[in-house]
């Protein structure tokens, strides 16, 4: 088995922050292990050297450009697998925010008078312009979650993303809940498998995982309302992250 | 001995005790709420205490759950835990040792459940009575759980300066015979323990309106209701309330490899029947489509199912769902509202 050649990593970054790959190079000892089953090939946080020759390309970042849409394409053409990872790849994540206004007006508001020199197009998640095969959610990414994605990609086996809110993940955690603490917390409709990392931490859920396939959406306005925010701040909660998910998300919550 | 007595100055020492025999734990603050953990410095302990976020269930059903280690190649399967540790539950109501009973009858039944047995074969459960209302969310005195009714090594009872305890096992009536200051319960507490019960009657009232079989009744004639409707519409489907509940048991069982990709563990987890997917079969078929669906089979779950199958109401009455449900969901309130509807 270990005579054959190992299947070739690489990273690339689209517009995001990089930090779901900085997570990646922070799995320390559990990074060294993995290089025992794999080669990465082009990762600039943490080699030099960037090849062109690669089987399984993890994606950072939403499509934001015309020139992503082609240099994405390119990719997904070379790579026999692709792996989405963190918010902005696999639901467009803080990005989207630009489609909440026309492209004009956001062009116009963070360009100014150099607007009409800039090429953006409407955020978009990776698998709305290729097919993704791994989806790993987060901002940033979990890393126990990110490893078992990697066992499942090297087993080729597919990984099921939970279809349940981090609530669920959060009871058995046994936090005190946000709400009895009087904050707004996403928990509720919010895609689990991050073990309700920010929750176990005194944080409360953003929703960076992107929403439950079937959201409670009337259900989660009335907690949020009942706690005392308006709809306009119940949107605000519900988009942060989740603004670029496209029809289903519009015919769910506006 | 079947009744014994604890003056409260010894309790720290008798705690001090306990802690030595086995791994203990005891209901301690958090936040503003409280949890079973393990007990370091035993003044960290509350006896006073509304039900814990999670009931101790999680001590004899873990969250997730080893079963199975093995090998893919050479092919190979061991026990993942050989060896299970002793250990105490100490100050846990009565409510949540009716729930242990109700666990008790769901993995005894063939096929029995070697790995829940083998955690409870190593439980001592010591019980403490609750004189009051923990708060208004509880339904314990409807489900006649207010007042011990078994399933306990050691029952306490505040009557003043000591602790009444029943004895109610062998391994219980070790924990009290070996330390000195823990005397037989003379006549006269015994007297002041039968007050105290009489003044708790008037104290707990059954929280349904209609007596526990009547309410049986109705959910046999209540499957097509507006009340699971409106449920559906205020539930979130967070699974918060199935999580909390000393009687779900409901699980998942899953495989996770190391990254040598050659062994692994099998594990149960968790799981929910308030989850999206939960009765969804291959093809993509959902037998029980909408969180109204849903909502009405986890009552179902604890009124109907079990009664006309094990002869026992699988609801405790220690609130718990209602206390943790954001979306204001009540026990008490569903239940009321099924039975005027359905019962003349």
């Amino acid at each position: 088995m270990k005579k054959q050649s190992k299947p070739r990593l690489a990273f690339f970054d689209f517009t995001d922050c990089e930090g779901c790959q900085l997570q990646f190079a922070n799995l320390g000892g559990t990074l060294l292990e993995l290089l025992e089953l794999v080669d990465i090939v082009n990762f600039r946080e943490i080699i030099s050297e960037a090849a062109e020759d690669y089987d399984i390309a993890f994606i950072e970042g939403s499509i934001t450009t015309d020139n992503d849409v082609l240099r994405i394409k390119k990719i997904r053409d070379k790579a026999k697998v692709l792996v989405a990872l963190g918010s902005c790849a696999t639901i467009g994540g803080v990005n989207g925010i630009k489609n909440r206004s026309s492209l004009e007006l956001a062009k116009k508001i963070v360009y100014g008078d150099k607007a009409s020199t800039i090429n953006t197009i409407k955020t978009m998640p990776v698998h709305e312009v290729v097919s993704v095969d791994y989806t790993i959610n987060g901002c940033p990414v979990y890393l126990p979650e990110v490893v078992s994605v990697v066992k499942c990609l090297l087993m080729g086996k597919p990984y099921v993303v939970p279809n349940y809110p981090v609530c669920s993940e959060c009871k058995m955690n046994e936090n005190v809940c946000r709400y009895e603490k009087d904050q707004e917390c996403m928990g509720t409709v919010t895609r689990a498998g991050c073990n309700s990392w920010c929750i176990n931490n005194g944080n409360r859920c953003y929703g960076c995982r992107g929403l439950v396939d079937n959201p409670a959406a009337d259900a989660q306005k009335d907690i949020l309302s009942k706690y005392g925010l308006k709809l306009e701040d119940v949107l605000k909660h519900f988009t942060l992250y989740n603004d670029s998910m496209g029809e289903k998300y519009d015919q769910e919550f506006k | 001995m079947k009744y014994a007595s604890l003056k409260k100055t010894n309790l720290n020492n008798w705690l001090e005790y306990l802690k030595k025999k086995a791994k203990f734990y005891a209901p301690r603050k958090k936040e503003n709420l409280f949890v079973f953990r393990p007990v370091k410095d035993v003044a960290d302990i509350c006896l006073e205490y509304i039900p814990t976020i999670l009931p101790p269930k999680k001590y004899y059903f873990p969250q997730k759950e080893r079963l199975l280690r093995f090998r893919a190649q050479p092919f190979k399967t061991a026990k993942a835990i050989d060896k299970f540790e002793e250990f105490i539950l100490f100050g846990v109501h009565t409510c949540d040792i009716a729930g242990i009973q109700c666990m008790d009858v769901v993995f005894r039944d063939g096929p029995e459940d070697p790995n829940y047995l083998n955690r409870k074969d190593m439980m001592t459960i010591i019980g403490i009575e609750c004189l009051k209302y923990c708060d208004k969310y509880a339904n314990c005195a409807s489900m006649g759980n207010h007042i011990p009714r078994g399933g306990y090594d050691l029952m306490m009872v505040d009557i003043g300066d000591e602790f009444i305890i029943h004895i109610n096992s062998e391994k219980g009536e070790k924990l009290v015979k070996e330390v000195d200051f823990i005397k037989e319960a003379t006549e006269s507490e015994m007297v002041t323990l039968g007050r105290i019960r009489e003044e708790k009657n008037e104290i707990f009232k059954e929280e349904f309106y209609a007596s526990l079989p009547k309410v049986y009744e109705s959910f046999d004639k209540s499957f097509v209701s507006e009340v699971w409707k409106d449920l559906g519409k205020k539930c979130v489907g967070c699974g918060n309330c199935t999580a909390v509940c000393p009687t779900c048991y409901c699980f998942d069982v899953s495989d996770e490899m190391e990254l040598n990709l050659n062994d692994g563990l099998r594990y149960r987890i968790w799981n929910s029947c308030q989850m999206d997917d939960f009765a969804k079969v291959a093809g993509g078929e959902d037998f029980r489509k909408g969180r109204e669906s849903r909502q009405r089979h986890r009552y179902y779950r604890k009124f109907k199912y079990p009664v006309d199958k094990f002869n026992r109401y699988f609801c405790t009455g220690c609130g718990r769902c209602t206390r943790t449900c954001m979306a204001g969901i009540s026990l008490i309130d569903t239940v009321n509202a099924l039975t005027p509807v359905s019962i003349d």
